[in-house]
């Protein structure tokens, strides 16, 4: 299966959740790759901690793969390669765990050649064989990358795929992400002009909500009374904001609460990271785990 | 003499194994006369030959800039209506004018591709067999994966695989016995990213049949790295029993069956193979492997029955 990871603006917590869903789709025993389409900053090596790609490779990633100059893209085996000593040996029963990085100093492109989404849909008809999961990190917005994935899903038809709307909990990200699927030239529209059925493109999309902090939660345990009840009046008008805009509660997939490791640093958590070391959340894991699931659960993704 | 060439080897993305009828039809797909089939001792097909046409850098272990032009023969078979193969070779002779020539001249030569200027034989053969990181030179490798593009993207097929497998990729190099060596030679190697190379030193120098052969035994390899990942993933001894069948079942169903190594080569290779058996010994990985998927098997629905009361 394709799970395409969008946003419409930029530092929504796309690539760090992504990767963390990756890393529990991994550990749950599936195959799993993940795609940095994200040519103009690929950062996906950083948070997986494999630090000769932080910024991308200079083997030929998937900018120059895409270009046509290279027949194979770089691949890496996560477990094998993250410099994390805790992440380092595959415990039993879990999947592949394969980055394919960008290109070091690679670009956004500016067009989408008839070669280049050949070249995609080559890609990804082979890593379908080879993964249960294969992650597309889009850049933000409205990209050429985001073009080139609804024109090669659009002629994969056998090909399984799922988009995910990443977005943070507020006004402007609620408008956004919206926007980014329903507004002119967004997902819906741009997917309907590449061949998709535009209600079953709609079925394929879920949102995510990322860095979520509940009124009640514990981070806000020493909030004065006045405070509570303000913080949740917000939340209660970001609820039926979402709900209004078609970002509610049954087309989101799950959400990730705010992480104190997250805030400081782009890393996957390890359950070490929660149990001995104790520096990040239970919940932040509980909730990666549940969204791994769900990204596969046919169930989660019943026609709205 | 030099001849190289790349396997690689898949899972067809097919729910079962496809009838021999329905090879014809996604092989078809590749141009040429006719696909050729054989029913026994298992359902085989192969494509017709491919031709590409190439004008590119060879590796070469020296790094020396070696320039060749020829054409690639490349096919691509179904094994067991279950396993697609893509297949190039070519043969490495010396140019006899210093310029290209026109394409009719190598046409006339189909996977023979002709270098410039001097070059040493195990200087080629080195950089091909450990080619992985060269994106400027010839990659016969992704000359056969083409063709096995085309399969599965065939509509014939409904990409309903029943587990998820890697590519395997199996480099080979043949060359001529030297004076003084005995017999034929072969080394097997298996090394990073699934990539495994084959040297080959023939004394009866090179035949089609060499090729049979190379695909024969990246076929096995391939069955057997397949089986061992799937056995691995299944958590024998650790996840419950139902967790385990489930995960062997696909083994059972699908792969098991295909196990028969040098059933359609010819009984020259005989002493190739007899020497893969004694080191490392696939067989006897293999068999070892399946008596263990056996047994799981058989002990998970002894404790089914059980459960049922039977017992
Ligand atoms: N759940 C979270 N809690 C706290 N911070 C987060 C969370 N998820 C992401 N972040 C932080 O937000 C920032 C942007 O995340 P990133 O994944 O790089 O965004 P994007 O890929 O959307 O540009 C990073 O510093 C990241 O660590
Ligand atoms: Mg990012």
């Amino acid at each position: 299966m394709l799970v395409f990871a969008i946003s419409d603006k930029g530092g929504t917590g796309r690539s760090v959740t992504s990767s963390n869903i990756v890393y529990r789709r991994a550990l749950q025993g599936s195959d799993v790759c993940y795609l940095d389409f994200d040519f103009g900053s690929p950062t996906a090596g950083a948070i997986f901690s494999v630090s000769s790609v932080a910024r991308g490779t200079t083997q030929g990633g998937m900018h120059r793969y895409f270009e046509g100059r290279i027949a194979d893209p770089h691949r890496i085996d996560i477990w094998a390669e993250t410099d994390r000593e805790g992440l380092r040996a595959k415990p039993p029963g879990a999947g592949q765990m394969v980055l394919f990085p960008g290109d070091e100093g690679g670009g956004e492109f500016s067009t989408v050649s008839e070669e280049m989404l050949l070249r995609c849909v080559r890609l990804f008809t082979r890593l379908e064989e080879e993964f249960d999961l294969c992650l597309v990190d889009l850049s933000a917005g409205r990209s050429f990358a985001a073009q080139m994935a609804l024109a090669a899903t659009a002629r994969l038809p056998g090909v399984p795929f799922r988009w995910l709307v990443f977005h943070r909990w507020t006004r402007q990200h609620i408008i956004a992400a919206h926007g980014l699927v329903q507004g002119r030239q967004g997902l819906l529209a741009a997917g309907v002009d590449h061949g998709h059925d535009g209600e079953t493109l709609a079925d394929h999309i879920r949102f995510v909500r990322t860095a979520v902090l509940e009124p009640d939660a514990a981070e806000l345990e020493g909030l004065r009374e006045t405070q509570k009840a303000w913080l949740n009046e917000c939340d209660r008008e970001l609820r039926e904001l979402a709900r209004r805009y078609g970002v509610g509660r049954t087309s989101m997939l799950g959400k990730i609460p705010l992480d104190p490791v997250l805030q400081w640093r782009e890393q996957l958590i390890s359950d070490e990271d929660v149990l001995s070391s104790q520096i990040a959340n239970a919940e932040t894991v509980a909730a990666f785990d549940d969204l791994a699931k769900k990204i596969v659960d046919d169930s989660a993704w019943e026609a709205l | 003499m030099l001849v190289m060439g790349e396997v690689r080897t898949g899972l067809l993305q097919n729910s079962g194994e496809i009838p021999e009828s329905l090879c014809q039809g996604v092989l078809g797909l590749l141009s040429g006369e006719r696909v050729r089939t054989s029913r026994r001792p298992i359902v085989y097909a192969v494509s017709p030959d491919q031709l590409t046409g190439v004008d590119c850098r060879l590796a070469s272990a020296s790094r020396a800039r070696v320039r060749g032009v020829g054409t690639v023969l490349s096919r691509a078979s179904v094994t067991g209506g279950r396993v697609l193969q893509g297949s190039s070779h070519i043969q490495v002779a010396r140019a006899e004018s210093d310029h290209r020539l026109s394409w009719s001249h190598y046409l006339a030569r189909p996977g023979v591709i002709e270098v410039f200027g001097k070059v040493r034989v195990p200087d080629l053969a080195d950089g091909f067999a450990d080619s992985g990181g060269w994106n400027d030179c010839l990659d016969l490798g992704s000359v056969g994966e083409r063709f096995m593009d085309v399969v599965q993207a065939s509509p014939l097929l409904d990409r309903k695989a029943p587990f998820r497998s890697a590519r395997t990729r199996l480099r080979w190099v043949a060359v001529a016995e030297e004076p003084g060596r005995e017999g034929p030679g072969i080394r097997f190697t298996l090394g990073r990213d699934r990539v495994r190379t084959l040297r080959l030193v023939l004394p009866d120098g090179f035949t089609p049949d060499v090729v049979d052969f190379c695909e024969d035994l990246a076929l096995h390899d391939w069955l057997l790295t397949t089986l061992l990942v799937i056995v691995e993933r299944a958590r024998v001894g650790t996840a419950t029993r139902a967790e385990v069948t489930a995960k062997l079942a696909p083994a059972v169903d699908h792969l098991l069956h295909l196990w028969m190594p040098a059933a359609r080569l010819d009984d020259d290779f005989a002493p190739l193979w007899e020497a893969l058996e004694r080191r490392p010994g696939f067989t006897r990985q293999w068999q070892s492997l399946v008596a263990r998927v056996r047994d799981q098997v058989a002990i998970n629905t002894l404790a089914l029955l059980r459960e049922a009361g039977g017992w």
